[in-house]
C-alpha cells in the first residue's frame, strides 16, 4: 500500500512537474522576433538572401531557362505545357512558370528588406560588418529589380518588409523610369557600403560597377554604361577566362573572368544539365538556327548531325546525341556549377556596344575581338556602326547563350518583333494573374 | 489559468485512482462469488461471449464453454447478461460474504442489434439507447480477409463510410471518409480509437510514392478485433472534439473471461492473380499505328514493319506472377476469478501480384483484466506489431514497374539473348520494367507497439473513476536502392543511388474521467462522464539520400560519394482537453444526450488556441407511446433519433500561425530565410452537423431498419490561399471557405429465414447503401483552384461543385472528314485553350454500399458479398500516354485501332497522329470514364466438422472454408479497377484518377478454424 501511495505521488508530481503541454517552440524554424537579433543572424540573413537567388524558379532553372526560351535561342522539347507557351511566345497571364519566376523575385526582395530594415537594429553590431551585409543586400534588391523590369516593365517597389498581407507600400506598379531610379539609387547605396573587392560568390565593389553596366546599357544610357564597364576593366582584377569551357567546370571552379556567380552544390543543386541534357529531361534544346549562327555551313533543315563548328562557344554549349541537338553547356550530373550571374566577358561586350552606340567603332573592334579570339574566331574588321552593333549583338547571343541574355536582349533592342514575328505587346511577360487576383489596384500588362 | 488546471487533471485523476485503489484492499477478503452458465433458450448451446454486468459495473464476457465467474462486495446485487443478437435478462440475487452463488441465463435470440453494446467513447451503450448516427461492423466481417488491412476489410460494410482503395500493392494505404470528405488542406481521415485511446495517423514515409500513409489500424491484426464502431455525426463524434470532424473509428480488442485456458487457431493459404489484363497492343499492331500516325502528318515511318514487330513482348504478363498469401493466428485465453486474460499472436505474409513487392506482418497482443478488489480493477491492452513492406520504387508514378509495363511498346525484348536485361542496346524506350523490379528495391520495416493501462476505481457501484495511459509508439525505416544497372534512369546516370529514411512518430495520451450511472427500476436512467485529458506527440525523422556508387554490389547510403540529400528533425504538438458528457433515458422511451468538449492545440496561437464543441442529441421510442395503440406488436419498436453538434479539425501543419525563419544555405555558409507569413488568427475548422434518424425493428425485429438523413456543413476551412507576391509570400494560412456534405443512409439488417433447429437452414441479409452530395459552398474570392498535370488543374475544388470535380476540355467526338477530335469551344474564340475546359464530373459516387447474404444448414454456410459504388468518375491518366493518337512512344490501349482513317468514318478514336495534330492528345473528358462498379467481393463456402467426425475429442467447433475474394468487377472502366486513388489518402484534391495503379488482385484461399 505504501508502494502505491508512492507509485500515485510520483505520478502526480512528474505531470505536475513537466512543462506545460501548450507550450510547444517550433522545431527546424525559429520565430521571426529572434531572427535577425545578433551579429550571427545578420550574417545568416545575407547567405539566405544569396540561397534564394538558386531557387529553381530562379538561377537554378526556370529564370535563364525561360528567357532562352522565349527568344531565338532555345526550343520545347519537353512536357511543360508552361515552357511550351513561352517557346511559341502564346503566354498567357497564368502561366505558373511565370508565377514563380515572380513569387522567387519578390521572396528575395523580402529577405533584402528584412536585411535593410532590421540589421542597422541588430544591438552591439560593428559598423564595418554592418555596411558590408546592407551593401551587399542593397546589391541583391538592385538585380532582383532589374530582373523584374527586363521582364515585366515597371513593378511594384516594395522596399520595406509587409507588416500584413494587404500592406499598400509598394503593391501597385512603378514606372519603368521609377524602377530604374530606385535599382541605381540602390547599387548607390551598394558601392557606399561595399568594401570586399575580390569575393566572387557574394557582391563585390567589381559585381556593383558591372550590374551597374548593365543596367545603364538596358535603360539605353549609353555613355554612363560605357563608364562603368571602363571602370570596371580599369579596376585591373578581371580578365577572360583562357578556356571558355573553364567557366562551367562540374565544381564551381573559379576563373579571372568570374564576377559574381552562385553556388550551387551536391544538395543546393541546379537543374540546368537536367534540363537541357538528353540523358537527363531534355525539356529545351537549342534551335537549329542558334546552330547555323555558331556553324554557318549547317543547314538548319539538315540532319544535325551535320553540325560541325568552328567556334569553341559552339562545340561547348551544343552537341548532337542520338540524331538529336542538346544544350551541354551546363553537362554537371548533379548541378554543381556555378553559373555567372555577371561575368568580365559580358562586361567587355556592354563595353563594345556601348563604344558603338557612341561612335567609338574602333574601340568596339578592339573589345570583341578579345571575345572573338577567346572563341577560337578571327576577328573582324572595320565594319559600319549598324554592322558593328548587329556583330556585337550577334556575339552576346553566341557567347551567353543558356545565360537567359537573348530575350531580354531582343526585348531591349526592339528586335522581339522581327526576329521572332511577334507583335510589341508580347514584348512584355504578363503579370502573373494570381498577383492581379490577390492585389487591388495591380494593373496587367496590355494584351493578356 | 485554465490551462493549468486542466493540464493537470487528467494527471491528478489518474494518480487518485492509483492511490484510492490502495487502502480498498483491505476489505479484499470480504468478498463473495458468483458464476453461472448463459445458454440460448432455444438449443440449450452455450452463449459465448455474452457480457455480464454486476450491480451496472461490466465484469466481463462467457467464455466457449458459456460460463462466467465474478468476485463481488456482499449484499444485493442484480447480474445482467446481454449478448449481440439476445434480448438481456437481468436478475437480482443476495449473497453473503465468503459464499459462491449460481446465477444462470437462458436468452431468447432475436435477431436484432437492439441489445447490442456499442462503445461510444469514455463509455458505452446500447444501440436502444444511442441518439446519433452510429454504426457497427462485427469482427467477422474483417477476419479471414486476404487483405492487411482492417480498413481494407471495412469495405461496403458500413452505411456512410466510403472505404477507397488506393492502389492493390500490399501494404498500400486505403482512403477512409465518413459522410464525404469536407476539408481541402487537412485531413479527411476518420480519427482512429482504440481501446479507448486515440492513435496515430499520417503519412510518416520519406521516401515513399503516395498512398503508404499510416491510420490508426496499421499494424493491427484483424483476428484480434472485438467490434468497430464508427461514431458518424457530429453529435456521437463531437466528446473527440478538435480531430473528430472526419468521424471517429472505435475499435475494441478481445478480452478474457473466466474459465479454463482456451485456444483458437485460425490459419488459411491462398493465392493471388491479376484480376484483369488491359488490352495492349501487341508489336504487330503497334508498328502499324505508329507508322499511321506518321503517315497520316506527312512524316516518315518511324518503325520498319517486318522488322521491328518481328518479336513482341507481353510486358504485362512480364511483371505479373501468382502469389501466395497466407495468415496463421494462435489466441489463448481464460483466467480467474480475479484474473483474465486474452493472448495472441500471427503472422500474415503477402507476395505482391507485381514482381519485387511482398509484404508481411507478425503482431502479439496481450490483454489483461485484473480486479485488484472489488472496487478497484486495473486493465492493460499491449500489442506489439512489424511489418515489412518491399515496394516497388516508383509504385503510383510515372516511372514505376506498373507503369511501364504499360507504357513500353510490344516491340522491345525482355532480356538480351545473353540472359542480360534489354535496355539502351535495344533503344528501349523506358526503363525496363522488370530490371527495376528485379534490380531495385524498397524495403520499408514498420514496428509499432500500441499500449494502455487503465485503472477503474468505483466509490459506489455507481460512481467510478477511471484514469488511463496510452502509448502508441510507431517506427517507421526506409531503405531504397535504385540500381546503375537500369538503363535509362538518373540512377544509371549518377552511378546508383540509395536512400535510408527513418521516421518515429509517438504518441501519449493521458486520461482521467468519472463515470456515474443511475439505473432506475422503470429502465430509467442517467449517465454522467466527465474528466479530462493531455495527449503528447512527438515526431522524428531522419534521412539521407547518396549517388555514385562504384557497382551495383552496394546498396547502401555508406558506400556512395556524394549526400545529395539530407534531413533530421523532431517536432511536437500536443492538445489538452476538458470533456463531459450526459445521457438520460426516462424509461427508454424519451432519450436525452448532451456533451461538451473543448480542446487546446499547440497548432494554434494564442488568440484561438482553445475550441469549444457541443453537441446535443435526443431520441423518441414513438412505438411506445400510449397513443401508437398497439404500433409495437404490429409493425415493431420505433425509434426517432435527432442530433445537432459541432466538431473540429485541426490536423494540419504545425504553427502556421506564427512568422518564421528557417534554413536558406548558401553553399557551406549557413543562412536564414522567412518561411511563414503570421497569421495569428488562425483557428479550427468546424463541422456543424444535424442528423436525424430512425431505427425500427419490424417483424418481431427479424429485420432491422437504421436509416439517416445528415447535413453536414464545415466552415472556416484551413486553405493556404493567395496573398501578393510582393509580401515575399505567395500564399498563408487562412481561415477560408465552407464545404457541404448531405446525404441519407440506410442499413438493413434481416433474418430472411429461420429455423428453430439450430442446425435447421437460415438465411441472413445485410444491406446497406449510402448517398452522398458535397459542394463547396464558399472559397477565398470564391475563386477556383486545384491540383493538376504540367500546373494546369485537372481536379479542382471550385464553389458549386463537389471537392476534386475533374476540369477539363470537352471531346465532343471525331470530325468524320479529318479525323481530328473536336472539342467544345466554350468562349467561342475559334481556338481550343486552356480556357475552354468545363466541369466535367466528380469523383465522388452518388451511392455505394454493400450486400451480404449468408445461407446456412446443418454445418454448411456459403456466404457471399457483393459491393457496389455508382456515379463515381475515373480520370484515366494512362490514356494520356496510351491513347494519345501516338504521339508519344508509349504501347497503346487496342481501342485505339478503332482510329479514323479514311473520310465519311463514324469512331470515337480520333485518327493517329505522330505529331500530335489530331488532338488526340488533349486532355479532355475522353480520358474520363465511367467509374461504376458491382464487384463479387466474396464468396465463401465453409463446412463446421461435426465433433464426432474430430479424431481429437477436446478440438470445438473446427470448420474448414475456402474463399474467393475479388473475383470479379463488373464496370466499364478500360484501367484494371475504377476503385483507385493514385493520389494516396492524403490527397483531398486529387481525386479518383489512376496513374499506373498497381491493379488489385483476385485472391482463392482455403483455411481452417478451430478451438480447444
Amino acid at each position: 500500500m505504501r508502494t502505491r501511495f508512492f507509485l500515485a505521488a510520483a505520478l502526480i508530481t512528474a505531470a505536475t512537474a513537466c512543462n506545460n503541454p501548450l507550450d510547444v517552440k517550433p522545431a527546424g524554424s525559429i520565430p521571426e522576433s529572434s531572427a535577425i537579433t545578433d551579429v550571427v543572424g545578420a550574417r545568416a540573413a545575407l547567405f539566405g538572401a544569396y540561397g534564394g537567388l538558386q531557387s529553381l524558379s530562379y538561377y537554378g532553372q526556370d529564370f535563364p531557362i525561360l528567357l532562352d526560351l522565349s527568344s531565338d535561342n532555345s526550343e520545347h522539347t519537353g512536357t511543360l505545357t508552361s515552357f511550351g507557351d513561352a517557346d511559341l511566345n502564346q503566354l498567357r497571364a497564368d502561366n505558373e512558370t511565370i508565377a514563380g519566376i515572380w513569387i522567387a523575385i519578390y521572396d528575395d526582395i523580402n529577405r533584402v528588406n528584412e536585411i535593410i530594415a532590421k540589421v542597422p537594429q541588430v544591438p552591439n553590431i560593428d559598423p564595418d560588418e554592418m555596411h558590408e551585409i546592407i551593401g551587399e543586400a542593397y546589391f541583391l534588391r538592385a538585380l532582383n529589380y532589374h530582373n523584374l523590369v527586363k521582364l515585366f516593365g515597371g513593378v511594384p517597389l516594395r522596399l520595406t518588409p509587409a507588416t500584413s498581407i494587404n500592406d499598400p507600400n509598394g503593391s501597385t506598379r512603378a514606372t519603368v523610369q521609377d524602377t530604374y531610379t530606385q535599382i541605381l539609387k540602390d547599387l548607390d547605396s551598394a558601392q557606399a557600403f561595399i568594401s570586399n573587392p575580390n569575393q566572387t560568390t557574394q557582391a563585390s565593389l567589381g559585381a556593383v560597377m558591372a550590374l551597374r553596366a548593365r543596367v545603364l546599357l538596358y535603360e539605353g544610357d549609353y555613355p554612363g554604361a560605357l563608364t562603368a564597364a571602363k571602370a570596371v576593366e580599369d579596376l585591373g582584377q578581371y580578365s577572360l577566362a583562357p578556356k571558355f569551357s573553364d567557366l562551367f567546370a562540374e565544381d564551381g571552379s573559379p576563373t579571372p573572368e568570374d564576377i559574381f556567380r552562385i553556388i550551387f552544390t551536391a544538395q543546393q543543386f541546379n537543374n540546368l544539365s537536367y534540363y537541357y541534357l538528353y540523358d537527363g529531361r531534355y525539356e529545351v534544346a537549342p534551335t537549329p538556327d542558334l546552330m547555323h549562327d555558331f556553324d554557318p555551313s549547317f543547314d538548319p533543315s539538315a540532319d544535325v548531325a551535320t553540325y560541325n563548328p568552328t567556334d569553341k562557344r559552339g562545340q561547348w554549349s551544343i552537341s548532337i546525341e542520338s540524331d538529336n541537338q542538346e544544350g551541354t553547356k551546363f553537362r554537371s550530373v548533379q548541378g554543381t556549377e556555378y553559373p555567372h550571374v555577371i561575368r568580365f566577358g559580358e562586361v567587355l561586350l556592354i563595353r563594345a556596344e556601348a563604344e558603338a552606340r557612341v561612335g567609338s567603332l574602333d574601340t568596339a573592334r578592339v573589345k570583341v575581338n578579345e571575345i572573338r579570339a577567346r572563341a577560337g574566331l578571327a576577328p573582324i574588321g572595320a565594319l559600319s556602326q549598324t554592322d558593328m552593333i548587329n556583330t556585337i549583338i550577334d556575339e552576346r547571343r553566341k557567347e551567353l547563350a543558356f545565360e537567359g541574355d537573348r530575350w531580354p536582349d531582343l526585348v531591349r533592342l526592339g528586335l522581339a518583333t522581327s526576329v521572332l514575328g511577334i507583335s510589341a505587346q508580347q514584348a512584355l511577360y504578363p503579370i502573373p494573374q494570381r498577383e492581379i487576383d490577390v492585389t487591388p489596384g495591380l494593373t496587367q500588362n496590355p494584351g493578356y | 489559468m485554465r490551462r493549468f488546471t486542466l493540464t493537470r487533471a487528467a494527471a491528478v485523476l489518474l494518480g487518485l485512482t492509483l492511490y484510492i485503489a490502495g487502502p480498498a484492499v483491505a476489505g479484499a477478503q470480504q468478498t463473495a462469488t458468483i458464476r453461472g452458465t448463459v445458454t440460448d433458450s432455444v438449443s440449450g448451446q452455450a452463449v459465448t461471449g455474452a457480457q455480464i454486468t454486476i450491480a451496472g459495473q461490466p465484469r466481463g464476457v462467457t467464455n466457449d464453454r458459456g460460463t462466467y465467474s465474478s468476485n463481488v462486495a456482499p449484499g444485493t446485487v442484480t447480474v445482467r447478461a446481454q449478448r449481440i443478437g439476445f434480448s438481456p435478462a437481468e436478475r437480482q440475487v443476495t449473497v453473503a460474504a465468503g459464499d459462491t452463488l449460481r446465477v444462470d441465463f437462458a436468452l431468447h435470440s432475436v435477431a436484432v442489434t437492439l441489445a447490442q453494446v456499442m462503445v461510444i467513447g469514455y463509455g458505452t451503450e446500447n444501440r436502444a439507447r444511442v441518439t446519433g448516427a452510429v454504426s457497427t461492423v462485427n469482427s467477422s466481417d474483417v477476419q479471414n480477409q486476404p487483405v492487411a488491412g482492417v480498413d481494407a476489410a471495412l469495405q461496403g460494410k458500413a452505411p456512410g463510410v466510403q472505404v477507397t482503395q488506393n492502389a492493390g500493392d500490399p501494404g498500400n494505404g486505403i482512403t477512409v471518409r465518413v459522410r464525404g470528405a469536407a476539408s481541402v488542406s487537412a485531413s479527411n481521415q476518420p480519427l482512429y480509437v482504440v481501446d479507448g485511446v486515440p492513435v496515430q495517423s499520417g503519412d510518416f514515409s520519406q521516401l515513399g510514392p503516395n498512398g503508404q500513409g499510416v491510420t490508426g489500424v496499421t499494424g493491427l491484426d484483424p483476428s484480434e478485433i472485438e467490434s468497430i464502431t464508427v461514431l458518424k455525426d457530429a453529435a456521437s463524434a463531437a466528446i473527440y472534439g478538435s480531430r473528430a470532424s472526419n468521424g471517429v473509428v472505435i475499435i475494441t480488442t478481445k478480452r478474457g473471461s473466466a474459465g479454463t485456458t482456451h485456444f483458437t487457431f485460425d490459419a488459411n493459404t491462398g493465392w493471388q492473380q491479376p484480376e484483369r489484363y488491359l488490352s495492349l497492343m501487341n508489336a504487330k499492331q503497334y508498328v502499324a499505328f505508329m507508322n499511321q500516325g506518321a503517315e497520316n502528318d506527312g512524316e516518315s515511318d518511324p518503325f520498319t514493319a517486318g522488322v521491328d514487330d518481328a518479336h513482341s513482348t507481353d510486358w504485362q504478363r512480364a511483371i505479373f506472377r501468382t502469389a501466395p498469401v497466407g495468415n496463421v493466428h494462435l489466441g489463448l485465453s481464460g483466467g480467474t476469478d480475479r484474473i483474465r486474460y486474452s493472448l495472441g499472436g500471427s503472422y500474415f505474409g503477402q507476395n505482391g501480384i507485381v514482381l519485387g513487392s511482398s509484404y508481411s506482418r507478425a503482431s502479439g497482443r496481450a490483454n489483461i483484466d485484473f480486479d485488484a478488489t472489488p472496487n478497484f480493477s486495473v486493465k492493460t491492452s499491449l500489442a506489439y506489431s512489424k511489418e515489412l513492406d518491399h515496394r516497388i520504387p516508383g509504385d503510383n508514378s510515372l516511372t514505376g514497374v506498373v507503369t511501364n509495363a504499360i507504357g513500353e511498346a510490344s516491340i522491345y525484348p525482355v532480356r538480351a539473348p545473353d540472359g542480360q536485361f534489354a535496355g539502351n542496346d535495344y533503344n528501349l524506350y523506358y526503363a525496363n520494367p522488370v530490371a527495376i523490379a528485379d534490380l531495385n528495391n524498397l524495403p520499408t520495416t514498420t514496428d509499432r507497439f500500441l499500449g494502455n493501462v487503465e485503472g477503474t476505481y468505483h466509490f459506489i457501484p455507481s460512481l467510478s473513476l477511471t484514469g488511463r495511459v496510452g502509448v502508441d509508439m510507431l517506427t517507421m525505416n526506409e531503405l531504397e536502392w535504385d540500381s546503375p544497372l537500369v538503363d535509362g534512369t538518373y540512377a544509371a546516370q549518377a552511378r546508383g543511388v540509395a536512400k535510408s529514411g527513418y521516421s518515429t512518430g509517438n504518441q501519449y495520451v493521458m486520461e482521467g474521467f468519472l463515470t456515474y450511472t443511475h439505473e432506475n427500476a422503470d429502465a430509467s436512467s442517467l449517465n454522467l462522464v466527465g474528466g479530462g485529458s493531455v495527449q503528447y506527440n512527438t515526431n522524428q525523422l531522419n534521412f539521407v539520400r547518396a549517388e555514385g556508387f562504384s557497382s551495383d554490389q552496394f546498396h547502401y547510403v555508406r558506400n556512395g560519394t556524394v549526400i545529395t540529400s539530407f534531413d533530421g528533425l523532431p517536432t511536437n504538438h500536443n492538445l489538452e482537453s476538458a470533456f463531459a458528457r450526459a445521457n438520460y433515458s426516462w424509461k427508454d422511451r424519451y432519450l436525452l444526450s448532451a456533451s461538451l468538449r473543448t480542446d487546446a492545440s499547440t497548432r494554434f496561437g494564442p488568440n484561438h488556441q482553445w475550441g469549444v464543441f457541443p453537441a446535443i442529441s435526443g431520441g423518441w421510442v414513438i412505438s411506445e407511446e400510449p397513443f401508437m395503440g398497439n404500433f409495437d406488436q404490429k409493425f415493431g419498436k420505433l425509434k426517432l433519433r435527432a442530433s445537432y453538434g459541432a466538431t473540429g479539425n485541426q490536423d494540419f501543419a504545425d504553427f502556421s500561425y506564427l512568422g518564421l525563419y528557417g534554413t536558406s544555405n548558401y553553399g557551406e555558409n549557413p543562412g536564414i530565410a522567412p518561411t511563414n507569413f503570421a497569421n495569428p488568427n488562425l483557428k479550427w475548422e468546424t463541422t456543424h452537423e444535424f442528423d436525424g434518424g430512425i431505427d425500427w425493428y419490424p417483424f418481431g425485429g427479424r429485420l432491422t431498419v437504421i436509416a439517416d438523413y445528415y447535413h453536414r456543413l464545415t466552415s472556416d476551412l484551413i486553405v493556404d490561399r493567395p496573398i501578393p507576391a510582393t509580401t515575399g509570400f505567395f500564399e498563408y494560412w487562412d481561415n477560408i471557405g465552407n464545404v457541404l456534405n448531405r446525404g441519407f443512409e440506410l442499413g438493413l439488417s434481416s433474418a430472411n429465414f429461420r429455423s428453430d433447429d439450430k442446425d435447421g437452414f437460415s438465411w441472413n441479409t445485410d444491406f446497406n447503401i449510402s448517398f452522398n452530395h458535397n459542394e463547396v459552398t464558399a472559397l477565398f474570392q470564391n475563386q477556383p483552384f486545384g491540383d493538376g498535370e504540367n500546373f494546369r488543374p485537372i481536379s479542382r475544388v471550385a464553389v458549386g461543385q463537389p471537392i476534386g470535380e475533374f476540369y477539363v476540355l470537352h471531346f465532343k467526338g471525331v470530325d468524320p472528314q479529318t479525323g481530328d477530335a473536336i472539342y467544345k469551344d466554350v468562349n467561342g474564340d475559334g481556338e481550343i485553350t486552356s480556357d475552354d475546359r468545363v466541369d466535367a464530373g466528380s469523383p465522388q459516387p452518388k451511392f455505394f454500399g454493400g450486400l451480404r447474404n449468408t445461407w446456412s444448414w446443418k454445418g454448411f454456410s456459403l456466404g457471399s458479398f457483393l459491393e457496389f459504388s455508382y456515379g463515381a468518375k475515373v480520370f484515366n491518366l494512362m490514356r494520356i500516354f496510351a491513347d494519345d493518337g501516338g504521339y508519344n512512344y508509349d504501347n497503346k490501349f487496342t481501342y485505339a485501332l478503332n482510329a479514323w482513317t479514311h473520310p465519311g468514318q463514324i469512331t470515337n478514336e480520333p485518327r493517329a497522329s505522330f505529331d500530335g495534330t489530331s488532338g488526340a492528345r488533349e486532355i479532355s473528358d475522353r480520358f474520363i470514364e465511367n467509374g461504376s462498379y458491382l464487384r463479387i467481393s466474396e464468396i465463401t463456402l465453409s463446412w463446421r466438422i461435426p465433433e464426432n467426425l474430430m479424431p481429437v475429442r477436446s478440438l470445438q467447433n473446427t470448420t474448414l472454408y475456402v474463399t474467393g475474394h475479388n473475383l470479379h468487377n463488373f464496370t466499364k472502366y478500360t484501367g484494371y479497377d475504377p476503385d483507385v486513388n493514385s493520389n494516396g489518402e492524403t490527397s483531398n484534391i486529387a481525386l479518383g484518377t489512376d496513374y499506373y495503379a498497381y491493379p488489385r488482385a483476385r485472391t482463392f484461399s482455403i483455411g481452417l478454424s478451430t478451438n480447444w
